[in-house]
């Protein structure tokens, strides 16, 4: 299910270097003006991919981990690591 | 009246810009010289005005405002926002075509089509890739189409079918001799943000081939809206080629290149359609 916060925050960090120069500096402060839920804090502040990905489209999920520096096979190995079957609940196999 | 010169489509992903510099040189050359040869043959065609179909990557709409398809009627756009793509395509406007981009809008309300509009769009690098790759600088007016392929529900392709007829009726009714070519970007099978990213499923991508080339409309909408929500999510960009081919009169295309490309996450698609003798 979409939340609208965590979403409108991914996309301000998209839009706004300065956000998120500012996120990277003092995530907490920045969620915070975003009435984010204390679990999706949570989520965020230990950057839970699993936890974050069913709430936002999954391009603002790349576009976030972006922001946050996160290596994209760090990314993509926590993002195959929702699913071990790699996906068979929507018939997708993973390849390389 | 207006004619149309040309319909292309080609695949765009940020890492082709990102790291376009560092990635294998065979890998490179391979995206070059496909992107090459879409440029070859768009400069061949002359047009006067270039119809972008892609989609918008979170630059200008956002969940609380999400057209399904928005119309740029401007004067002008904007260059890419990525600082990724501002390295490479420096632009910071485009020029537009404002007199066929409110005809195609006029043509559209005129056909029950209420698609969104804008006077200024951000192009960012799902359109941009493509036009700097292919050689397409700030000089030739466009007039983007941008599609909502990233956020469900998206338009059926039925619906795409449809407004590629309508774009092509708009082309064929435009008061003067303008020539006006179509490039369709993004695709083909891609996995972005989900459990699946870095997949290229290689048999949607050939089955997809095919049925463009075959150029028969049932077909492609049976097997595309079976297809797309089995495989990775970045195929919803297939929307943009369906628009190019229906605009190009279903008549099959020809493929210039497809290959596998890990290295930038895509299944990499390059096409040109036949078109009808004028």
């Amino acid at each position: 299910m979409t939340d609208y916060r965590v979403s409108k925050l991914f996309f301000d960090l998209h839009h706004d270097a300065g956000l998120a120069r500012e996120y990277r500096a003092d995530m907490g402060s920045v969620i915070d003006r975003y009435q984010i839920k204390p679990d999706i804090r949570k989520a965020l502040l230990a950057d839970d991919v699993a936890s974050l990905a069913p709430l936002v489209n999954a391009y603002l999920l790349r576009f976030y981990f972006q922001v946050r520096g996160m290596p994209e096979a760090q990314f993509i190995a926590k993002l195959r690591a929702m699913d071990p079957a790699s996906g068979h609940s929507t018939g997708k196999v993973a390849h390389g | 009246m207006a004619r149309l010169v040309g319909v292309f489509a080609a695949s765009h992903g940020p890492i082709i810009a990102r790291d376009w510099d560092t990635m294998p040189r065979d890998h490179r050359d391979k995206l070059a010289s496909a992107f090459d040869e879409i440029g070859r043959r768009l400069r061949a065609c002359r047009p006067d005005v270039l119809v972008v179909v892609s989609p918008d990557h979170w630059v200008n709409f956002f969940i609380n405002n999400l057209p399904a398809v928005c119309i740029g009627i401007g004067e002008e756009h904007d260059g890419p926002p990525e600082p990724f793509m501002q390295k490479v395509f420096p632009h910071r406007s485009l020029k537009g075509h404002a007199a066929f981009g409110r005809h195609l809008l006029h043509t559209a309300l005129d056909s029950e089509f209420e698609p969104a509009l804008s006077h200024r769009l951000a192009l960012d690098h799902g359109a941009c890739i493509p036009l700097w790759r292919a050689g397409v600088g700030p000089e030739l007016p466009l007039v983007p189409i941008l599609v909502n392929d990233l956020e469900a529900p998206m338009p059926s392709i039925k619906r795409c079918l449809a407004w590629g007829r309508l774009l092509r009726r708009a082309i064929e009714s435009y008061p003067e001799p303008l020539r006006v070519a179509v490039l369709g970007t993004g695709g083909l099978s891609h996995s972005i943000g989900e459990a699946t990213m870095g997949w290229i499923d290689e048999k949607f991508d050939h089955d997809c081939i095919r049925h463009f080339e075959n150029g028969e409309d049932r077909q492609l909408d049976a097997f595309l809206t079976q297809a797309l929500p089995r495989t990775g999510n970045g195929a919803h960009e297939m929307r943009d080629w369906v628009i190019a081919h229906a605009a190009a009169g279903s008549t099959g295309f020809e493929l210039i290149d497809y290959f596998p490309s890990p290295q930038t996450l895509v299944g990499a698609g390059f096409a040109a359609w036949k078109l009808p003798p004028a």
